[in-house]
């Protein structure tokens, strides 16, 4: 079995475009949910989410390119762009390229693809739907695109499994790697679901804020939208300590569980699974781990949940931990949100540094651990997880360590 | 019995599967067994019956009683109802 490190790291978030522009922004508590700007309010209930903003996609894409890209692939290829070239990685070299893979997640796929398509099929009674239709919007576009890209043909596909999509991608290239099955892997997440229709449906579960994220808190009114993509190179340290590389960090295990139970309502005992197996996966102590990158979704279900299953893993050591949702500030990405939430992760590896939960009010007395309220704090940190629990009840957790 | 109390016995009744006789006024939706994800669509069905925007507030359905959801069926239907045409 091979040890398995990252050393290239890309993201378009609400938060910037770039992951050290989203990590900086993290680290200063900036909160990037506001009324939506991307199309008219008036149909909304609410109105807010966390956008991506000032992204041109002519200034990545030839137009002739564009036409086959709807925004969650072309997200995912600028963050994939950067993650790449961060690591320095030559997949042309060795024949590299020809078995390394590509696993990127999404809950929707080509959302905004699927949505112009339906208003002019059913709105306009515009019986010609564009040709490139499905390949814009196949959930494997995001995947393809970035082999097609970079030439990489290794074992490639999409996860989906909602909120969780982004880690089970991660999980999956990180197995591959250490097993020796892949040789090196490019994955993480990407969604641009800020839709009329997704956003409808989603207001229409009654479990979204109207006023802001605010996880674990007692005043949390529920979960706000988010967009964005992140991607990582994944390599063996054999290999990049062979050419030199900078490691960004080592991703040490992954566990995943399903509740198997209700199909929105979360479970402690299935989220306590996939922490203890990540765990487990990765051959860390629970003494080891500094900090949580939680699922943390603001809603009334998740957080207390979330916050007992930490602590039916950890006993004792949960008053220990520094635990956040960064999902206060660039919310909840769906697809790409364990991606984005990567990004923290590395971040708090690399400089000692917790992310902060954001907006936070008052403590709610089911939700009992130190969720780094509203500004970020200096701390080592050896080893940390990052959560992810999707509805449907599918969980995937990632275990890393600080560099080696 | 009202009409509205009526119609949203039918419709809790439909959309949990429980036997109607068991809905009474003081029943909150966690004595009658109802699980969140039908509590959304009994409102929704509620919503779309009586065409009204029930309230958005922190779902606690669970302490809610089925007197309170006709309650405020019947305060938003006498708002409307007072409502200047357009």
């Amino acid at each position: 079995m091979q040890r398995v490190v990252i050393t290239g790291m890309g993201a378009v978030t609400p938060l910037g475009l770039g992951a050290t522009a989203t990590w900086s922004a993290m680290r200063e508590g900036r909160v990037a949910i506001g009324p939506i700007t991307s199309m008219p309010r008036d149909g909304l209930r609410f109105g807010i989410a966390a956008e991506v903003q000032g992204f041109d996609p002519l200034a990545h894409f030839e137009e002739k390119k564009l036409i086959l890209l709807d925004r969650v692939s072309q997200f995912a290829l600028v963050a994939a762009r950067e993650a790449i070239a961060q690591s320095g990685i030559d997949f042309a070299a060795d024949g590299l390229g020809e078995n390394t893979a590509v696993v990127i997640g999404t809950g929707i796929g080509g959302e905004q693809t699927h949505d112009e398509a339906s208003r002019r099929l059913y709105a306009e009674n515009n019986p010609r739907t564009h040709p490139l239709t499905i390949v814009r919007l196949m959930a494997n576009a995001p995947a393809s695109q970035i082999c097609i890209e970079h030439k990489l043909t290794g074992p490639s596909f999409a996860t989906s499994s909602a909120c969780a999509s982004a880690n089970h991608a991660l999980a999956q290239a990180f197995h591959m790697v250490r097993s020796g099955v892949a040789d090196a892997a490019v994955a993480g997440g990407s969604e641009a679901c800020i839709t009329l229709g997704v956003i409808r449906a989603w207001e229409a579960m009654r479990v979204m804020a109207d006023d802001t994220c605010r996880p674990f808190s007692r005043q949390r009114r529920g979960m706000v939208l988010g967009e964005g993509a992140a991607v990582f190179v994944l390599e063996t340290l054999e290999r990049a300590q062979r050419r030199g590389a900078a490691i960004l960090a080592e991703f040490a295990g992954a566990g995943m569980s399903a509740d198997a139970g209700d199909i929105v309502f979360p479970s402690e005992a299935g989220a306590a699974k996939a922490i203890a197996r990540a765990l487990a996966d990765g051959g860390i102590g629970i003494d080891e781990v500094g900090y949580v990158n939680a699922h943390g979704t603001g809603t009334p279900a998740n957080d207390p949940t979330e916050s007992k299953a930490i602590r039916r893993v950890f006993g004792a050591h949960a008053d220990a931990l520094a635990v956040s949702s960064t999902k206060s500030m660039h919310a909840h990405a769906l697809g790409a949100a364990g991606a984005i939430e990567l990004v923290a992760t590395i971040g708090a590896l690399r400089d000692g540094v917790a992310p902060p939960t954001m907006n936070f009010l008052d403590p709610d007395p089911e939700c009992d651990l130190d969720y780094v309220a509203n500004a970020a704090r200096e701390r080592p940190v050896r080893a940390a997880l990052s959560n992810s629990f999707a509805f449907g009840g599918l969980n995937a957790v990632l275990a890393l360590r600080r560099a080696p | 019995m009202s009409s509205v109390q009526d119609t949203v016995f039918d419709i809790i009744a439909k959309e949990s599967g429980i036997d109607r006789a068991r809905i009474t006024p003081d029943a909150t939706l966690k004595d009658l067994e109802i699980q969140s994800l039908d509590a959304v669509q009994i409102i929704f069905e509620i919503e779309d019956h009586f065409k009204i925007t029930m309230p958005d507030r922190d779902p606690k359905f669970d302490t809610e009683s089925v007197k309170g959801l006709i309650e405020t069926v019947e305060k938003l239907l006498a708002e409307q109802a007072t409502q200047p045409v357009p």
